[in-house]
């Protein structure tokens, strides 16, 4: 029978075909023949020896997998009004709260409840050896499925008033089976089969003397009751019509929305000093406790950080601290005159999450308190009311930022930083748009570059919705290697096929008129025809490509003019000395004893060798300076010797930039004016 | 012959872009078509804006503020630029820019056509045709964080039926979605193949919820219950039974059910005259998920969407064994 959309069907139980525990499976077989005389063989004659298998079946036992838990309910770590509803857990393994036996031997009856305890019932106690997690003389038979686990130590008396009594433990477990393809992806069950263990208290909201709701603060645990069921009631006592709800004394601390954030984010001493104490002093329900809590002043902007940390904590915190913070609250009892004959329980608990019944708020009520617009519709201030069509609807506007500048085509204006640096405003318009597509329009005609998308708007700023749009793919592309990988093989195949294709096909007809019209090309025409080259030149590489080069060369000659000797005697200015040319002993023994010309500087003051320097090397300077400028100017005096080079002669551009002897000149001519 | 190199590989781009390629009706998500299929799978998701940066959606938080809902149409041309940009990338030279210009037309008219297939139940044949207008919403709600798995429906008309009714999924009014996402914890962003005339939001079904209807007075609470028909589901005639809690002092909320059971027996109907079961229990706690109604200017309070049935087969029969 299969479960049609928007139906699901209820079972009363599940049960496995093995509970979990150790197994043993005995094979025996029994032959019987009859011999070739007739005579009959008994079993001796044809025994064969019995085969026995271990098997074991595991179910949790201390910790239920989280992966196990489809949903809670109420939402963990959240706060709302919870009052009328029953918590519940749905786990995704059908027959789970039926694998092992509570106790009492019958099928029907399963080892998992769910019970709700307020602040002070019940000690939550977690990562203790397994050992440690079940009251004191009870025996679990079997392997434990995790080295450590959570209990909850609970006496006798809260067992009495809050847990579940013997028999509704079966009436609060049962299965259910929904259509799964009618549910969302996200959640993710294989077969549509689920267990529900709904617990059996109302989380209702506490009342201050005055008659105020007051939030309470519950946690939910799934609990073992395997071994345990005797210590549950046998049977409820007497019912009454009403249930009186939990009494808690709340001294209202008033608070500005300024203190508020420093609670919030704990960077004040002061203001944690008044968290911890909250915290500290564990109000008892049912009974009177006195609770010193921070009370927030009922401010719209509070308000909204309230909501915004609870979808933090969703996201940021792993799963771990999350289940220590929730269990920190119930780590003690509330010390009341229990006497030593009130025995304490220890019971194995599985999961546990905590939540806080207070308030309105439910899916119903969040979902008719929207704001509910089209995009662009800016937050309206309540007392003006909700409907974006309300002409007294004004803007908030929200302390510390300009107003948003948004106009009706849906761009907003915002700041952007353009490639000369500049600061400017320009308009952006994501893919969402406030008003009908226009479907009719002809579609965008194909960029190639972000800039090709830029669009400058009559009021002079730049739209820059699309080369945004066009730059997020490319990123996007980019940032997966895969696809990059893939956009790149279908160039390499795709385009390089469609390339060789172009460049044949007007060839295609000169080559029939030769081939035939029938011939084809194939793809591989171009191997082919690299390899046919490649072969050509090498059968005979002398012919195409020619010999080899010689491993070595002569170089190149010097230019040497007349005979190495006289070079020397040239070079060393021997040639005052009358060397006898071609005589290298007399040139060697000459250069030997001619005296190095030198200026005699030592024993000069420091004035006087300035000058004698300046004298020396002035009147070299002045004969080059000399040979040089009439170097240069000789074509213009040439052209022109009377009158010397014009204007038009003179070309700036003969000397492009400033070199040494430009140096030269100008240091001369300060040494004339100094 | 005349093989003339220079003005061949200069004429190039002109015999390229000549080229005209048509789109290819796509038969199988593995096949390929004009472009590779990994990569046509992964343009056609990128389309429907998978991927791209929450500030590229919503450019200011005070367009989507706490607690709301904002609707929108999508833009076209925003998402073909983002197709081109995806793209470009590779294009090395004039010779690819060509051929991709001449190939862009088919890829576009594909892709058109793909997304509507990106979210096809396994098995159903495939959408021919291409998108029209594409529409959708985004919610900002603790709803979406504390209920997940938020059924959406959206319709093109309004239905005759009521807001109550069940639909199912093949119902010919009933739009498609195109995609349905948590961008973040407590942000869903919904697309609509079209532009819906009534959408339905609803509380998640696995979620269903088991309570009473409770008022508090003063200090005391109390709770009240409409007794089931067990198989037809529908309330009984006559007043609601009062809900019993435990007496004792400190139990507060903590329900008294063998009290309840036996009220239950004074309603054969129930089931519960030969003692209650499990599943006859949960049947009439359940409480029905809340659907709100966008589009539609008369809301229906308490709508009643589910029928669900009392099953009494232990299980299927891979389990069974004799003993």
């Amino acid at each position: 029978m299969t479960v049609g959309e928007g139906q699901f069907f209820l079972y009363s139980y599940l049960t496995p075909a093995l509970k979990a525990g150790h197994y043993r499976f005995t094979t025996s077989q029994q032959l019987s023949a009859t011999a070739s005389d007739g005579s009959a063989l008994d079993a001796t004659d044809l025994s064969v020896s019995g085969l026995q298998t271990h098997l074991d079946v595991t179910a949790p036992r201390y910790q239920l997998p989280p992966d196990q838990v489809l949903s809670t309910y109420p939402p963990a770590n959240s706060e709302g009004s919870y009052g009328s509803r029953l918590p519940q857990i749905v786990m995704k393994r059908r027959t789970l709260p039926w694998e092992r036996d509570a106790g009492t031997g019958d099928d029907k009856m399963p080892w998992l409840a769910l019970v709700v305890i307020a602040e002070g019932e019940a000690e939550l106690v977690l990562n203790r050896p397994v050992a440690e997690c079940v009251t004191p003389g009870v025996h679990l038979d079997g392997a434990p499925d995790v080295p450590q686990g959570s209990y909850l130590s609970v006496r006798k008396s809260v067992i009495d008033k809050i847990f579940p009594t013997q028999k509704d433990v079966p009436l609060l477990v049962h299965a259910r089976e929904v259509d799964i393809t009618d549910t969302e992806m996200m959640m993710g069950d294989d077969d549509g089969f689920l267990a529900v263990v709904i617990a059996n208290r109302l989380p209702v909201p506490g009342r201050d003397p005055a008659g105020d709701e007051v939030p309470v603060k519950y946690l939910a645990c799934l609990v073992n009751l395997e071994g345990q069921i005797p210590a549950l009631l046998p049977e409820a006592p007497a019912a009454k019509l009403s249930t009186i709800l939990p009494l808690i004394e709340v001294e209202y601390q008033p608070i500005k929305v300024a203190e508020y954030d420093h609670i919030k984010m704990g960077n004040d001493p002061a203001y944690q000093k008044t968290r911890i104490s909250a915290d500290v002093a564990a109000p008892l329900a049912g009974a009177v406790a006195k609770v010193s809590a921070a009370k927030v002043s009922p401010d719209p902007v509070a308000i909204g950080q309230t909501r915004a940390d609870q979808w933090d904590l969703a996201g940021a915190k792993s799963a771990e601290s999350v289940y220590v913070e929730m269990a920190a609250p119930f780590g003690r009892i509330a010390d009341v005159s229990a006497g030593r004959f009130d025995r304490t329980y220890r019971f194995p608990v599985l999961i546990h999450w905590s939540f806080t019944s207070t308030g309105e708020t439910t899916f119903q009520t969040l979902m008719e308190d929207l704001d509910n617009g089209l995009l662009g519709t800016l937050p309206g201030i309540r007392p003006f009311g909700d409907n974006a069509d309300d002409p007294d609807r004004t803007p908030q506007q929200l302390d510390g930022r300009p107003p948003l500048e948004i106009v009706e085509t849906g761009h907003v204006g915002l700041g952007q930083r353009t490639r000369l640096g500049d600061q400017v405003r320009c308009w952006y318009r994501g893919p969402l748009l406030a008003h009908p597509a226009d479907t009719e329009a002809p579609r965008l005609p194909l960029a190639h570059a972000s800039d090709q998308l830029r669009i400058v708007v009559p009021d002079g700023r730049e739209d820059l919705s699309l080369g945004v749009a066009f730059e997020i793919g490319r990123l996007l592309a980019l940032s997966s290697p895969a696809v990059v990988t893939s956009l790149m093989s279908w160039r390499q195949n795709g385009y390089q096929v469609a390339r060789l294709g172009t460049v044949w096909s007007g060839l295609v007809g000169e080559l029939g008129a030769f081939l035939g019209a029938d011939f084809a090309i194939a793809g591989d025409l171009g191997v082919r025809f690299g390899r046919g080259l490649a072969k050509a030149v090498t059968s005979s590489p002398n012919d195409v490509l020619g010999g080899p080069r010689e491993l070595l060369t002569p170089g190149n000659p010097l230019p040497v003019k007349g005979l190495p000797l006289d070079l020397v005697i040239d070079g060393y200015g021997l040639a005052a000395a009358k060397v006898p040319r071609g005589d290298l002993l007399s040139a060697l023994e000459s250069l030997r004893v001619t005296p190095v010309p030198r200026l005699p500087l030592t024993g000069l003051a420091a004035g006087a060798l300035t000058t004698t320097v300046r004298d020396e090397l002035g009147g070299v300077l002045d004969v080059t300076l000399t040979h040089l400028t009439k170097g240069a100017l000789a074509p213009a005096l040439e052209l022109n010797p009377v009158l010397g080079p014009t204007a038009a002669d003179w070309k700036p551009a003969a000397r492009p930039h400033r070199d040494a002897l430009d140096e030269i000149l100008d240091s001369g001519a300060k040494e004339d004016e100094s | 012959m005349k093989l003339d190199g220079p003005t061949l590989v200069s004429e190039l781009p002109l015999t390229l872009s000549t080229q005209v390629y048509e789109p290819v009706v796509v038969t199988d998500d593995d096949a390929d078509s004009t472009m590779p299929a990994s990569l046509r799978n992964w343009l056609v998701q990128l389309r429907l804006l998978n991927g791209v940066p929450f500030a590229n959606l919503v450019p200011d938080t005070e367009l989507l503020p706490e607690e709301s809902i904002r609707w929108f149409y999508l833009d076209r041309r925003w998402t073909d630029a983002l197709v081109q940009g995806a793209l470009s990338v590779g294009t090395v030279n004039s010779d690819d820019r060509t051929l991709l210009t001449a190939q862009y037309d088919a890829i576009r008219a594909e892709l058109d056509q793909e997304e509507r297939n990106v979210r096809r139940p396994a098995g159903s044949p495939r959408y021919g045709g291409t998108v029209d207008a594409v529409s959708g919403f985004i919610l900002r709600s603790q709803a979406v964080a504390g209920w997940p798995g938020l059924h959406v429906r959206a319709f093109n008309v309004d239905p005759a039926e009521g807001d109550t009714a069940r639909y199912p999924e093949d119902d010919p009014r009933r739009m498609r979605l195109l995609r349905l996402d948590r961008l973040a914890p407590a942000v869903l962003f919904c697309l609509f193949d079209g532009i819906p005339t009534v959408v339905h939001i609803e509380e998640p079904r696995q979620g269903v919820q088991f309570g009473f209807d409770a008022t508090g007075e003063g200090t005391d609470l109390t709770a009240t219950l409409r007794p089931r028909d067990k198989t037809t589901f529908d309330y009984l005639p006559g007043d609601p039974i009062d809900v019993p809690f435990r007496s004792a002092e400190g139990a507060s909320g903590v329900v008294d059910i063998q009290a309840l059971q036996a009220k239950f027996a004074d309603h054969p109907e129930t089931g519960a005259v030969d003692g209650l079961d499990p599943a006859e229990y949960a049947l009439q706690l359940i409480r029905f998920p809340w659907r709100q109604v966008f589009g539609d200017p008369q809301s229906t309070p308490v709508p009643q969407v589910f029928q669900p049935v009392v099953q009494y087969a232990e299980l299927v029969g891979t389990f069974r064994v004799d003993r």
